[in-house]
């Protein structure tokens, strides 16, 4: 079990996330959402330790994760919002390289990234550098490297992002897979109908704050609205999107 | 036909595109990739006009007192000047235009972004090669600014009338000018022949170590070329056949041609500077317009990227391997650090061929030249490798792309810091002494064996000097220019080492003489190797964490009296 209890990031004066605390549970997909910079990917940077909280807790199995920061960062794995990579080593390199750095056995991981190269469909691109890959190309690689070591923690930031469909349709398929196989499954996206299908339980940030935090059924009864889009129009935009399009139509058609 | 208000819509059109494109080139002129994960380019510009602007008025000192005198300095010293001001101008624009090297042809970027706008082609060629010039010539300019104003004055005494300032003055700028852009033409044409005579692919691999060559072959025949600043020097007949390739001397008798100071003996090197330049400018400029109008159509077709030769070697513990394999993959494919390294190289090389060649490095009698040689030049080149390697690992390749390093650490610190030791030996160490294994052909085994063994020796504990803070992954950090001052480092121990090498040289060839001696000696060093490699993991145990981002000493410490 992930548990969050009242995680605060500051920088300076500035607050980006203010007492975050949820749980996610294994066997269950935690959806978590917010508009762009409301502190998601702050705060899974704080869950994989890039980030150090200005105060609060993370704990993983009951244990804060700073008792045991290697034993974490064994059973996590982690896709990040942007794809950053070493751009100048193939796909296969880095893999091997992010196997050996997490001290995998290397006929395991050779049997592992070659199979997972081979389900999403790069493996004949394996050898060039990921400088010409594309984004959903790069993306596939963050899942593989993410997933390969069997982590019992699965944190996905943005993970369909540039992804084609074919590929958002296994991913999705995959989280489900992952979760019923025990793991606990924490991602963020913008796709709310995905989030709505697979999700047990949605966690709706606002301004660095939890606004909502419960099953998506349990929302619909409690805000009276049909879909999630509508519960987090409501919880977390703030402008009016209708009114902001037309003006920016009549800008360009001026 | 166009009306002329149309023609006069269309050429201002055509220099507002020119003018926007020529500054974007020109800024990409030095790539952001080469030298600075985030570098401003415009700064980056600025500050190499600015270092050569410094070079140019320290340069400038000795003119008011040559000048004073008003007689006209000696021929000897008048060439000499000549040469220096042409050679360095010469080597300014090729290192500008070598470092420049993949800012020559439009790349896949370039088109992507300019093709679906309604830019012609001729504007985005014209905008380039202008941009291409500007950039070398600029410093070239930067590098006279005070010296082109002041040594024509001294090189204008005696020679026709009082008035002759009024031609050498223009005719300094002008050969400097040609000088400077034959270099360029060179670059080009070299690049230009390449790129059409070999398929693309082919071309792109070998285009990076044709860019390492050229740079270590400007700053070793820049520090290394033979100097003639007599006449009787530049006419003597077993020196003509090497004049040919010193295209510096073309240009000396090119300036002393247009200024009306023509020597006998400069007459052919005028005649060559001619043909060089004419030459170089058809072959440059055609090679460029065919790459051009060839390549454009090829370039959004076929990928920029070459596939990786794959390669799986193994370097002890799988940490060890990796980090090795990292570097050496970095190095091999970031143009960024391997320029650096090809800086450092071309540097090691002149100082190691500049110092053995020098009477100060005769040792003892007893020993031969080939010995001499051998002995003094590995022990500078394992110095060089090292320390080069040391500065080049410093250097990032991608700060964005550590956070894998920090998300997948599941072992302690220390043991990262045995890696990189592991791959310093590795890539910096061994393939010195392997290329030292040569010494077998010119020297008898045991010498050559034991000279290996001191030699490796050694390199370990450079590496271990090297290692005693650092607290990083190879090319992991982030660098914070001029708080380890390694550059100054460099420069101090090798300079500062000079006095004592031919000593350890003279030393080591004695010891080398006996079996007993060599033993000594292997075990004395082993031992002190041995007490830096146990005191440079004991520091390493006691930190627990790696270091990402390197941070700034705070210039004011608070004392923090009023928490």
């Amino acid at each position: 079990m992930l548990e969050l209890r009242q995680i605060c990031k500051r920088y300076s004066s500035i607050s980006v996330v203010t007492d975050v605390s949820f749980v996610a549970r294994p066997g269950e997909i935690t959806g978590y959402l917010g508009p762009n910079g409301s502190g998601k990917s702050t705060t899974m940077k704080i869950i994989t330790g890039l980030i150090e909280p200005s105060s609060g807790q993370v704990l993983f199995e009951g244990r804060p994760i700073q008792d045991d920061p290697m034993g974490f960062r064994r059973s996590m794995g982690y896709v990040p919002e942007e794809p950053y990579l070493y751009t100048h080593l193939s796909g296969i390199e880095y893999l091997q390289m992010v196997a050996q750095l997490r001290d995998m056995d290397p006929a395991r991981s050779k049997e592992r990234i070659r199979g997972l190269l081979q389900l999403f469909g790069i493996y004949g691109d394996r050898d060039v550098p990921m400088s010409s890959y594309s984004k959903g190309m790069r993306q596939k690689v963050l899942l593989s490297a993410a997933l390969m070591h069997n982590p019992s923690l699965v944190l996905l930031d943005e993970p369909f992002s540039g992804l084609d469909v074919g590929t958002s349709l296994i991913l999705r398929s995959l989280i489900e897979e992952l979760a019923r196989r025990g793991k606990v499954v924490l991602f963020s996206s913008h796709e709310l109908e995905t989030v709505e299908r697979i999700s047990s339980h949605v966690v709706i940030l606002h301004k660095g704050k939890v606004v909502a935090d419960d099953t998506v059924a349990n929302l619909r009864v409690f805000m009276q609205l049909p879909s999630l889009e509508g519960i987090f129009a409501q919880l977390a935009i703030e402008q009016d999107f209708v009114a902001i399009s037309c003006e920016i139509a009549d800008l360009i058609h001026a | 036909m166009l009306r002329p208000s149309l023609l006069k819509l269309r050429d201002h059109h055509f220099f507002f595109q020119f003018r926007v494109l020529y500054r974007v080139f020109l800024l990409r002129v030095i790539d952001l990739e080469l030298l600075s994960s985030d570098g401003d380019p415009s700064r980056l510009l600025g500050q190499f006009a600015s270092v050569f602007c410094s070079l140019s008025f320290f340069c400038t000192f000795p003119v008011p007192f040559l000048i004073i005198t008003r007689k006209p300095v000696p021929v000897p010293v008048a060439y000499m000047f000549e040469h220096f001001f042409i050679e360095t101008t010469m080597t300014i624009a090729g290192l500008i235009g070598v470092l420049s090297w993949d800012a020559a042809f439009p790349d896949r970027r370039d088109r992507l972004v300019l093709g679906p706008l309604p830019v012609p082609s001729a504007t985005l060629f014209l905008s380039k090669l202008a941009a291409l010039f500007a950039a070398p010539l600029l410093a070239a300019g930067a590098f006279n600014l005070f010296a082109g104003f002041g040594w024509p004055l001294v090189f204008a005494v005696g020679v026709g009338s009082k008035f002759s300032l009024l031609r050498t003055l223009p005719v300094y700028w002008l050969t400097v000018a040609a000088a400077a852009a034959f270099m360029i033409f060179m670059v080009l044409a070299v690049q230009g022949i390449a790129a059409n005579l070999l398929p693309r692919q082919i071309f792109l691999r070998l285009s990076a170590v044709m860019q390492a060559i050229a740079l270590c072959f400007l700053l070793s025949s820049y520090f290394l070329g033979p100097s003639f600043n007599s006449p009787a020097a530049l006419n003597a007949q077993e020196h003509q056949q090497i004049l040919k390739w010193l295209p510096a001397y073309w240009f000396v008798g090119l300036f002393n041609q247009l200024n009306g100071s023509m020597h006998p003996e400069l007459v052919p090197l005028a005649h060559r500077a001619w043909m060089a330049l004419a030459l170089s400018a058809a072959g440059a400029l055609a090679a460029v317009f065919l790459s051009y109008f060839r390549m454009l159509p090829r370039i959004v077709e076929q990928p920029d990227i070459v596939p990786t030769l794959r390669s799986s070697f193994s370097f002890g513990s799988s940490l060890s391997s990796v980090i090795t394999l990292f570097s050496l993959r970095t190095i091999l494919r970031s143009r960024q650090h391997r320029m650096i390294l090809s800086f450092y190289v071309g540097i090691g090389i002149t100082v190691i061929f500049g110092f053995t060649h020098t009477k100060f490095a005769r040792l003892t009698p007893s020993i031969s030249p080939s010995q001499t040689t051998f002995l003094l030049s590995s022990i500078l080149a394992v110095f060089l490798a090292v320390v080069a390697l040391r500065i080049v690992i410093a250097v990032p390749i991608s700060l964005r792309a550590n956070w894998i390093f920090q998300a997948t650490q599941v072992r302690p610190a220390c043991l990262y810091h045995r890696a990189v030791r592991t791959s310093l030996l590795s890539l910096g160490v061994a393939p010195v002494v392997a290329i030292l294994a040569v010494g077998f052909f010119v020297s008898d085994s045991f010498f050559v064996a034991g000279h290996l063994v001191i030699m490796a020796l050694l390199g370990l504990m450079l590496v271990e000097l090297c290692l005693f803070s650092f607290r990083k992954i190879s090319f992991a950090c982030s660098y914070l220019p001029g708080k380890a001052n390694l550059h100054f480092a460099f420069w101090f121990t090798l300079l500062a080492s000079i006095g004592w090498l031919k000593r350890a040289a003279n030393a080591e060839a004695q010891i080398l003489g006996s079996v007993s001696g060599f033993v000594l000696m292997g075990l004395c060093l082993a031992s002190l190797a041995a007490a830096l490699h146990k005191f440079s993991s004991l520091q390493a145990q006691n930190s627990q964490q790696i270091i990402f981002e390197e941070e700034a000493v705070p210039e004011i410490v608070s004392l923090k009296l009023n928490s």
